[in-house]
């Protein structure tokens, strides 16, 4: 076998070259120039702290790089409205923060940057998110938007009313529904459960949970469609139906709002919902508001009950869809170097653990690096550690394939809660509203174009 | 007098500077008219004939996105309810509006007072209408207006969950609809019935006429064109109404309140797909054309 030589030239060579590689590797964000202009757009939520929060920490990096900032708000109703008008009219904004499917569709438009590059330049500084939420990111092996947070549903309960009545805390569908039927007491306008299948994500998000629990999903691994025609559909089906048949919720839950199950839960007159971290952060809030010590006592009883469980789970396991945020450069931006050293800034761990103080537990870290910084933050109680390992039980939009336009707009189309609502409302029979639910599914896949 | 003649040169010179300068001065106005309403109704046909997506160029499919809709369930669904939202609340409109001119037309103090409260609810936001008539029909304990009411009154054990059932919901929406719509119907017949000569009332009592009669054969009559008007005018703006079933039901529970604007909203904004979108609102138009047309013949013939 015959060696090469190496030279001393060569040697210094490649030693040079790989430093310089490594350098550019580990750079922290791309160096910004002085009177930098970004506009950012970030979603308003009802925990009004953590819309302050993102706000005060952009103003840092704006301080300390010799920029400005000007944040824009968009909420959960005119998210669409507004990119779309953006988009139509070339106006978007440097940076965006996207939720669950905005990432395919952008990118998939044209609008988005590719990160892959400054993706890899930052892992170093802000870590790599868990390998079940990357996907969220990604086109074809591309990253288009950095992940942020996770916003989390949990399956509220009232742990006061479970142990009075000697009921186990469900840890399946199955077991939700029979504590439903035994803690279930119309007469005294309180009832077992309250899930509305509305068009808001307390309805789809929860629909795909239950889907994705049971093993059912209308795309394959490969992100093509996949019949839901299936024995497990129908399960699927039986269950978000029976709960509306067997008289288990109030007799208003389907016409519910976003805004409603929160309601009803915050003043006991269901045991339990699914919902964000908002129900905790109304409830913290209510007891920093108390005006006496009765009141105070009251709220404080309110919050050591109210407990926030993971989603059931299902014969497949436990899959919960929850929206996951990440923050996006648009094409139109005239400084991109910025918008990565802003997004660079608010990933970093220091940044995520900041905002998140003030979230309530509404800001699930999904970056190894602020997933560690925020352990003590998690570990204050039984609900807060819940909230913490949001990221674990998370699947996506279009499971187990990965998030598609065509995905995101099946759960656009209302098709998930509307089916079960025309078995509700209309007496449609199971199986007739899985065939037209599909037909529908069917066609966005059939029509979309790429 | 001496008669000014112009020589017929000159007239066609000054006539033709009069219709240059005629034209110079309605040019505003056909600019205003090609900018908000020529070039926007031709865009909205043009994207109604392509498979547009947001962030993509719009290609041709000719009638594609209309055979789609003739084939949709839900789309027919949404016909159905369009009509029943509109019809609903038009004809509650005319009736209390008539109820509210009569009313009005008979009273002499005061009469100014109750205009201006009875114009109330047309000045309201429609969204502050849409959101209180939610909470009156809504069946949370201690809050709905309806439901607390018949329980107090000891009528009801359990709320009625109003907004869960399609009908309810749709009448919740009609009704919702026709309180913000109402003064409307009201102070334009009042406008009407205070145009009718009173000695066509005078007549008919001496005649022998009754209250029904004088107003079957003179109020009414009188309306006819007025009540033309606003009832298509109505029927225009109730079956393009966004605002107060988005607000109040989303076009829920399932689809049982989703109209016109709901869906076409939906399926531009969150499906993104502007194309079909656009169509669904577009279906409409020959109808109202065709109104439209009919309305303004049969007004101009009553005139000639």
């Amino acid at each position: 076998m015959r060696h090469r030589r190496i030279s001393r030239r060569h040697f210094l060579a490649g030693v040079l070259g790989t430093s310089a590689t490594l350098a550019l590797a580990t750079r922290a964000a791309p160096a910004v120039r002085k009177g930098a202009n970004l506009r950012l757009w970030i979603l308003k939520t009802y925990v009004a702290p953590t819309n302050k929060a993102i706000e005060v920490s952009a103003e840092r990096w704006a301080q300390k790089n010799g920029a400005t900032v000007s944040v824009e708000y968009f909420t959960f109703e005119d998210m669409q409205t507004k990119y779309v008008a953006a988009i139509e009219n070339k106006n978007t904004p440097d940076v965006g923060q996207l939720e669950t499917g905005a990432p395919a569709r952008f990118a998939g438009m044209g609008q988005l940057l590719d990160l892959t590059t400054f993706a890899r330049q930052v892992e170093g500084q802000i870590g790599k998110p868990t390998a079940n939420v990357a996907p969220v990111t990604m086109v074809d092996n591309k990253i288009y938007a950095m992940p942020w947070y996770i916003m989390g549903a949990f399956w509220y309960v009232w742990r006061d009313v479970f142990e009075k009545n000697k009921v186990k805390l469900p840890a399946t569908y199955e077991e939700a529904k029979q504590a439903a039927h035994v803690l279930n007491r119309p007469n005294e306008n309180f009832y077992g459960v309250g899930q509305s299948w509305n068009r808001t994500s307390d309805g789809y998000g929860v629909m795909q949970s239950l889907m994705y629990s049971y093993g059912v999903g209308w795309a394959g691994r490969d992100g093509k469609y996949r019949s839901i025609k299936t024995p497990t559909m129908q399960q699927v089906m039986k269950w978000a139906t029976d709960i509306y048949k067997e008289g288990i919720q109030p007799a208003d839950t389907l016409s519910w709002t976003g805004s409603q199950n929160n309601e009803n839960f915050i003043a006991k007159k269901i045991a339990q919902t699914s919902n964000g971290p908002s129900i905790t952060f109304a409830l913290e809030d209510a007891l920093a508001k108390a005006r006496d010590a009765t009141e105070r006592k009251q709220r404080e009883e309110a919050i050591a009950n109210h407990l926030a469980l993971p989603h059931p789970a299902g014969p497949d396991g436990r899959r919960m869809w929850s929206i996951a945020m990440s923050l996006g450069i648009f094409k139109n931006t005239k400084d991109p170097d910025a918008a990565m050293s802003l997004i660079a800034h608010l990933l970093s761990p220091e940044e995520t653990v900041s905002v998140m103080k003030e979230s309530y537990g509404q800001f699930g870290p999904v970056l190894d690096k602020a997933r560690d910084a925020s352990k003590d933050y998690f570990n204050k109680n039984d609900n807060y550690r819940t909230f913490g390992r949001a990221a674990e039980w998370f699947a996506a939009t279009g499971w187990p394939g990965p998030v598609t336009a065509a995905a995101a707009e099946v759960q656009a189309t209302n098709v998930l809660t509307d089916a079960p609502a025309k078995v509700i409302v209309d007496k449609w029979s199971v199986d007739q509203a899985i065939e037209w639910e599909d037909k529908k599914i069917k066609d966005v896949y059939d029509t979309l174009r790429s | 007098m001496a008669e000014a003649r112009l020589h017929p040169r000159r007239w066609a010179s000054a006539s033709g500077r009069d219709t240059g300068t005629a034209f110079f001065f309605l040019l505003p106005l056909f600019a205003l008219v090609v900018a908000l309403i020529i070039y926007p109704f031709y865009r909205a046909i043009w994207l109604s004939f392509t498979d547009k997506l947001v962030g993509y160029p719009e290609r041709f499919v000719g009638l594609r996105n209309y055979l789609y809709l003739l084939r949709d369930d839900t789309f027919r669904e949404v016909i159905r309810n369009s009509l029943i939202f509109t019809v609903g609340s038009v004809t509650l409109k005319i009736l209390s509006g008539l109820a509210m001119a009569l009313v009005l037309n008979g009273i002499w103090r005061w009469r100014n007072f109750f205009r201006g409260l009875f114009l109330l609810p047309w000045i309201t936001s429609t969204v502050i209408i849409a959101l209180t008539w939610r909470w009156m029909f809504d069946s949370f304990p201690g809050r709905g207006f309806f439901n607390s009411v018949l329980m107090d009154a000891g009528l009801l054990t359990r709320p009625i969950a109003f907004m869960a059932s399609p009908e309810g919901a749709m009448l919740a929406v009609i009704i919702a609809n026709w309180w913000r719509g109402f003064p409307f119907f009201g102070v334009s017949y009042l406008a009407g019935m205070q145009s009718i000569p009173l000695d066509l009332y005078e007549a008919a009592a001496v005649d022998g006429a009754g209250t029904w009669r004088r107003f079957w054969h003179i109020t009414l009559p009188g309306l006819k064109h007025v009540m033309i008007i606003t009832i298509l005018l109505s029927f225009i703006w109730t079956i393009n109404d966004f605002n107060i079933v988005y607000v109040m039901t989303r076009g829920g529970p399932g689809t049982a309140t989703q109209v016109f604007a709901t869906y076409s909203y939906e399926v531009a904004f969150n499906q993104l797909r502007w194309g079909r979108g656009v169509t669904i609102s577009i279906f409409v138009v020959p109808l109202f054309i065709v109104g439209i047309v009919l309305i303004s013949r049969y007004l101009l013939r009553e005139r000639d």
